[in-house]
């Protein structure tokens, strides 16, 4: 429930209460400042004019009709930007993307040509009039495929140089493997030698994407002295790295703010929009501002479609004593951050189970269509969905129960994973036997009869944090005992703001609804790695808790500097007036966090320090299958997670209701169709995510832990809810229907298909 | 969306004076719900639109007549969904406006629109047909009767002149009629159908006298399906005799393959849909 | 090129006159002219709500609405009008109770037909919030907590009415 004000008034219990968002005037009023709804005075339009082949050469771009209509300024192409920005190329991962499609076009969508003008009716207008042409090559989408393709995305890989682990990929040819993340551990083929049961299982998942109702949106404000960019982006830091170095200038003369920003969920990381609205600005030498409609947003990111081939060797007790796996992420034309998904999530690729002998390889794919980054995940839903399909399947085989046959091969608090990395504070145990004792697993389940048929299912999940990464802050006590923080978390719709703000009142003994978070602003904000999966809460939590303890040991410093006796009340204020005469000075606190870390050894993947923490969750699903159309209606979903201490309960319950409910869309309906590397239903009236009536009754639990090593107790809670439940509805239906999904969407279509093919009379393929 | 001019016309006599039989880039607008969807994806680039917003008040008025219901052209979808006349003398089509579109776009899309657009995946179309509306068309030498059955020549394309208006349709009262509408949707619970049937049933589960069942969204355009209306007639309705209905609606009709589902799927749905909209025909709405 | 029109109509219940384009919608007339992003356009289709505006008493979406539909006299209403400096509606004040907002784009929309909800239904049932919420998405799927901060509005609006 909501606190009152009241309770706000109450110091020194700031963290576990549900406060208020901080924010939240602003947002029900309608007057918080979105990039997308921005203006800057002289502001320009820019419409982009997109490529119509997924994979061909240039040969000439016809810019003519556009240039005549009336009101239009510049039509610009890579020839343009290059005249002000030399290597156009930039990407966290890899510097790949060019800025506009430069000799090449690698996806269908992508940016070939922008017209600006003050109206965007008349650039829109405009840019309709461009047209190319091009020597339409050979594509390659699928990411299996372009693992031994002869066709390349990229004629040359270009590692940025900012992860290790990429090094030996720098100017490698004829490959569309932007990483291979290798794990080895034991002797995978003896044991399957060895094995009594061997299970092999091939799982897929669709191309879905975030879909923010934000859409990307960057203003750019170029001057020759400095460029300021207002950009919804989940990493301001990063931006301004990337577009310094871009530049060929020091980081102080970019300045990068981000207003509020209407979600990301993965979309708006590292660098999107914001190298071209430089160069259009650095052109035009007028702010300009480049915003995306709905539809645009199917041509900017998705989630990688993973095919994941999963293989378990079992002794004859049901032991699991191997287990390989092979998984392919198909990246899309650029990298984006798809090496980071590829390896971070893939070394938990085996699961939360105890397995002696694993080989997991990753490869992070390019192929030609929208490139692919983070989604609420980081990869690891596409895992779960395969290895937790995989485990009921062995299970369901060997006649054991899916439950007992998990907890007996569960990997426990104390035992080595995969990676050689000791499992700690990951409550893998209490989450199992809450979630069965929620689902009243042990009880017979009535399956129904006549035409609609019942099931159940779960799953159970484990994530690692991407590790290591750097967070710093700065916790400012005004003259007048005011505090300001300021941090580079973007409060993406999380709370972050609101709950970084209780641990500074918690530390300082204030009311956390008195603490000023600063707007991002790289000019003032410190630097933090960006907000993506689940790691600011820990890591930026501790840099703030580092930060309000610096503060608060100096506010000590100075009342015993001006002779006030050891925890006397009196007022900050009083302090810098007894030290400076009157109201006025400052206490600046900074902290700075970055865990520790072992990088995981070439060639093996094992390290005993693979990550700052891990997560913990599982799901369980009751679902009605109508077995005369397929059509699935999820009764009942459970989901159950370890995070550690909630620092704000009410804001932790609408996280996990809120990435659940994402998870049933990604689940049961969503996808990008593609034709030919077109996609076919770029608009929500097509592509359809869950309203009202899509979202199942839900109960949320979380399990009493405690991150010994987080700020308060506390780890990441955005996408901890998201693992399991593909794959806990999955087996649900096997359960009523007795038929295996293996990719996702569970959509009617292919649930009834499944039916029927399973009765012997396969629906046809008209 | 790229500039268009915007006439204003205060009759519908003067609108149709507006419009050119032989120039697709000007085109009438009611509530624009559907319009603006083409015109944002470039789909459709209008030079000129004749505005009927503005026309005589009676094409935005619902009336009870001695037989039906005589419904404006320009009534728009929420009128239709709240008329105490609509509901008493037609109430399956209340039931079906519950569940088409949103509150938003029923508050300004007009009757006259979900009907000229033509677009299969609409409710209104299927359910006015199973009832036997007719509608009164107006055009530069003056009006004519149609029936909403002859309305659709295929997908997005109706039989109307370019210069035609919808000025109103004609609902004959369900009376002692059974009916019922149901949407089939294989995306989000809001999605369009995948298939919509309607079925406007006289007699009982003893046997059927008449009977006129309606697909759409599955196919090209709405459309009678009079095989399964023969197989309905006469017998004991029963799980067998359904069965046989089923069988022929989905041998009769004609697929799409779309987002929404591959041709073999759609004729499944229609197999089970048409039974299960004449049983809960039978059975009455809930 | 198209010609403009001028239009005199009521905003948040203050007279204003605006010259609009045909082809210009509700949002860029309110964001443009007004200065008003309460109504953000998101899907552009009718289907999401973002862009939910209320004209003379009825929801529309501002993204499918021209701007020259408004007749001289309208009244126009959009989220910026409902609070005072001093006080929020009960409706956002429900809204900020029970957290039914994440990134908060899409609530501006929720909050208006959460009002047109409760002028028809004060004292709504689920299914009757549902079916008047169906045409409003939250890609932060926000629902459970809509549903509640709907119940407790719908209790603020009687008690202040009681009051
Ligand atoms: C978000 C959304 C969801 C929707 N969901 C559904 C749904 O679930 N089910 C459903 O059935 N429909 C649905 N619709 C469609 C909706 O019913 C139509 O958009 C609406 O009925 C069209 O009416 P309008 O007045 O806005 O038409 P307009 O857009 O004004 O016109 C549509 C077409 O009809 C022509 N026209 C308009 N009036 C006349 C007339 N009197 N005579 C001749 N021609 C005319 C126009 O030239 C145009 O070609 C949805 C629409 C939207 C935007
Ligand atoms: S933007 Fe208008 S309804 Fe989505
Ligand atoms: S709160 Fe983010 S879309 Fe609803």
């Amino acid at each position: 429930m909501a606190t009152t004000t009241q309770d706000a008034a109450k110091v020194g219990a700031q963290v576990g209460r549900s406060v208020q968002r901080l924010e939240s005037r602003e947002k029900v009023t309608g007057r918080a400042e979105y990039t997308h709804t921005m203006r800057l005075p002289n502001m320009l339009h820019a419409k982009m004019f997109r490529s119509t082949v997924a994979h061909g050469r240039i040969k000439s771009i016809d810019t003519s009709a556009a240039k005549k209509v009336p009101g239009v300024l510049h039509v610009i192409t890579i020839d343009d930007v290059m005249k002000v920005i030399p290597n156009p190329y930039y990407g966290p991962a890899f510097h790949d993307q060019p800025i506009l499609a430069h000799e090449k076009v690698r996806f269908v969508g992508e940016p070939v040509a922008v017209v600006l003008a003050a109206d965007p009716h008349v650039a829109e207008e405009a840019a309709q009039l461009i047209t190319a042409e091009y020597e339409e090559l050979p594509p390659v989408f699928d990411e299996v495929d372009a693992l031994t393709s002869k066709v390349y995305v990229h004629d040359e890989l270009k590692p940025a140089g900012t992860f290790a682990d990429l090094k030996h990929l720098k100017d490698a040819k004829n490959t569309n493997m932007a990483l291979d993340y290798r794990l080895r551990k034991g002797d995978v083929d003896k044991a399957f030698a060895g094995a009594a049961h061997v299970f092999e299982h091939e799982f897929k998942t669709q191309k879905v994407l975030h879909l923010s109702f934000e859409p990307h949106a960057t203003i750019a404000d170029y001057r020759d002295t400095g460029v300021t960019l207002y950009t919804a982006s989940q990493g301001p830091s990063f931006v301004r790295t990337e577009i310094a170095r871009l530049l060929g200038w020091p980081e102080n003369k970019v300045r990068i703010k981000v207003p509020f920003l209407g979600s990301g969920y993965g979309s708006k990381l590292y660098i999107k929009l914001e190298a071209l609205a430089l160069a259009l600005s650095m052109i035009a030498r007028r702010p300009v501002k480049v915003a995306l409609t709905f539809e645009e947003m199917f041509y900017q990111i998705t989630k990688h479609p993973c095919t994941f081939r999963i293989k378990s060797g079992l002794d004859k007790d049901g032991r699991i004593v191997a287990r390989k796996c092979e998984v392919f992420w198909n990246g899309g034309a650029y990298a984006d951050i798809g090496p980071r998904v590829t390896q971070k999530s893939g070394l938990t690729a085996t699961g939360p189970y105890e397995i002696d002998n694993v080989s997991i390889d990753s490869y992070a794919l390019y192929t030609n269509v929208t490139p692919a980054g983070a989604l609420r995940g980081f990869g690891v839903p596409q895992l779960v969905w395969a290895y937790e399909g995989h485990t009921d399947m062995i299970a369901r085989a060997l006649k054991m129960d899916p439950v007992a046959f998990r907890r007996k091969n569960l990997l426990r608090e104390g035992r080595p994973h995969a990676t050689g990395t000791i499992l700690k504070d990951a409550a893998t145990e209490k989450v199992l036997d809450k979630l069965v004792e929620r689902m009243n697993w042990s009880q017979p389940f009535d399956n129904g009869s006549g035409t609609v048929k019942r099931g159940r299912g779960l799953g159970i999940a484990i994530k690692a944090v991407i590790t290591p990464t750097t967070s710093v802050a700065i916790v400012n006590v005004s003259g007048d005992g005011s505090v300001t923080l300021y941090c580079g978390t973007s409060d993406m719709g999380q709370g972050s703001d609101t709950a970084m703000a209780q641990m500074v009142g918690e530390v300082l003994n204030i009311p956390t609804e008195s603490v000023r978070v600063t707007p991002r602003d790289t000019d003032v904000t410190p630097y933090d790695m960006g907000t993506l999966g689940s790691r600011s809460l820990f890591h930026m939590g501790h840099a703030v808790q580092r930060a309000a303890e610096h503060a608060r040991d100096q506010l000590k410093a100075l009342a015993r500097e001006v002779g006030e006796p050891e925890n006397s009340n009196t007022p900050i204020r009083e302090l810098f007036v007894k030290r400076y005469g009157m109201q006025a000075g400052n206490v600046i606190g900074t902290g700075v966090f970055k865990p520790d870390y072992v990088p995981p050894a070439p060639g093996t993947g094992l390290s005993d320090n693979v990550t700052a923490f891990w997560m913990i969750s599982g799901a369980g699903a009751e679902v009605e299958v109508d077995t005369e159309t397929g059509h699935v209606k999820v009764t009942r979903l459970v989901n159950v997670l370890d995070i550690g201490k909630a620092i704000n309960p009410q804001v932790v319950e609408s996280q996990i209701s809120g990435a659940a409910s994402m998870q049933i869309g990604f689940t049961m309906f969503e996808k990008m169709h593609l034709d030919g590397g077109q996609v076919t239903n770029a608009s929500l009236a097509d592509y359809k995510i869950p309203g009202f009536h899509d979202i199942p009754p839900m109960e949320n639990i979380t399990v009493d832990t405690y991150q010994s090593n987080g700020p308060f107790g506390a780890k990441g809670v955005g996408e901890v809810a998201t693992f399991c439940v593909s794959p806990a509805i999955a087996n649900a239906i096997d359960d009523a229907v007795g038929v295996r999904l293996m990719e996702l969407p569970l959509n009617p279509e292919t649930v009834f298909r499944a039916i029927r093919a399973k009765a012997g009379q396969p629906l046809g393929d008209e | 969306m790229t500039p268009f001019e915007l006439a204003e016309p205060t009759s519908l006599k003067e609108a149709i004076k507006l419009l050119d039989p032989d120039d697709p880039t000007i085109r009438p607008v009611g509530g624009g719900t559907a319009l603006m969807l083409m015109m944002k994806a470039g789909v459709f680039k209008p030079v000129k639109l004749i505005s009927l917003r503005r026309i005589e008040n009676s094409y935005s008025t619902i009336a009870a007549t001695g037989d039906g219901l005589r419904i404006g052209a320009m009534t728009t979808l929420a009128a239709l969904e709240r008329s105490a006349d609509v509901k008493k003398a037609a109430p399956l089509i209340t039931r079906t406006l519950k569940t088409l579109s949103n509150i938003r776009v029923r508050n300004v899309a007009t009757v006259g629109g979900a009907l000229a657009h033509g677009d299969p995946h609409m409710d209104l179309p299927p359910v006015l047909m199973a009832l036997g509306a007719t509608l009164t068309v107006m055009g530069p030498k003056g009006e004519r009767k149609l029936a909403v059955e002859d309305l659709f020549a295929g997908y997005y394309e109706t039989v109307l002149d370019k210069d035609e208006l919808i000025a109103e349709a004609h609902v004959p009262a369900h009376g002692t009629k059974k009916a019922a509408y149901m949407k089939v949707t294989t995306g989000s619970a809001d999605d369009w159908p995948a298939l919509g049937v309607a079925v406007v049933l006289e007699g009982d589960a003893g046997g059927i006298k008449s009977a006129r069942i309606v697909a759409s969204a599955a196919t090209d355009k709405a459309t009678r399906l009079k095989s399964a209306e023969a197989a309905l007639i006469g017998g004991k309705v029963d799980d067998t005799l359904l069965a046989k209905v089923g069988d022929a609606a989905a041998d009769e009709a004609e697929y799409i393959a779309d987002v929404r589902g591959s041709i073999s799927y759609k004729r499944e749905l229609m197999r089970v849909y048409v039974r299960r909209a004449v049983r809960a025909a039978l059975e009455g709405a809930k | 090129m198209s010609a403009t029109k001028t239009i005199s109509f009521t905003l948040n219940g203050a007279p204003v006159t605006a010259d609009v384009k045909p082809h210009h919608n509700l949002v860029e007339l309110l964001q443009g002219q007004f200065g008003l992003t309460g109504a953000r356009e998101t899907c552009g289709q009718g289907l999401c709500g973002c862009c939910t505006v209320i004209v003379d008493g009825l929801a529309v979406s501002g993204c499918l609405y021209l701007a020259a539909f408004l007749n001289d006299g309208a009244e126009v209403s959009t989220v910026e009008g409902l609070d005072t400096p001093a006080k929020l509606s009960p409706v956002q004040e429900a809204f900020v109770e029970t957290a039914a907002f994440q990134c908060g784009y899409c609530t501006p929309g929720f909050i208006l037909m959460v009002g047109q909800l409760l002028d028809e239904h004060p004292d709504p049932d689920d299914d009757q919030i549902k079916h008047y919420l169906t045409g409003n998405l939250c890609r932060c799927a926000t629902y459970p907590q809509v549903m509640e901060a709907v119940r407790l509005a719908a209790k603020k609006r009687k008690a202040g009415a009681a009051a």
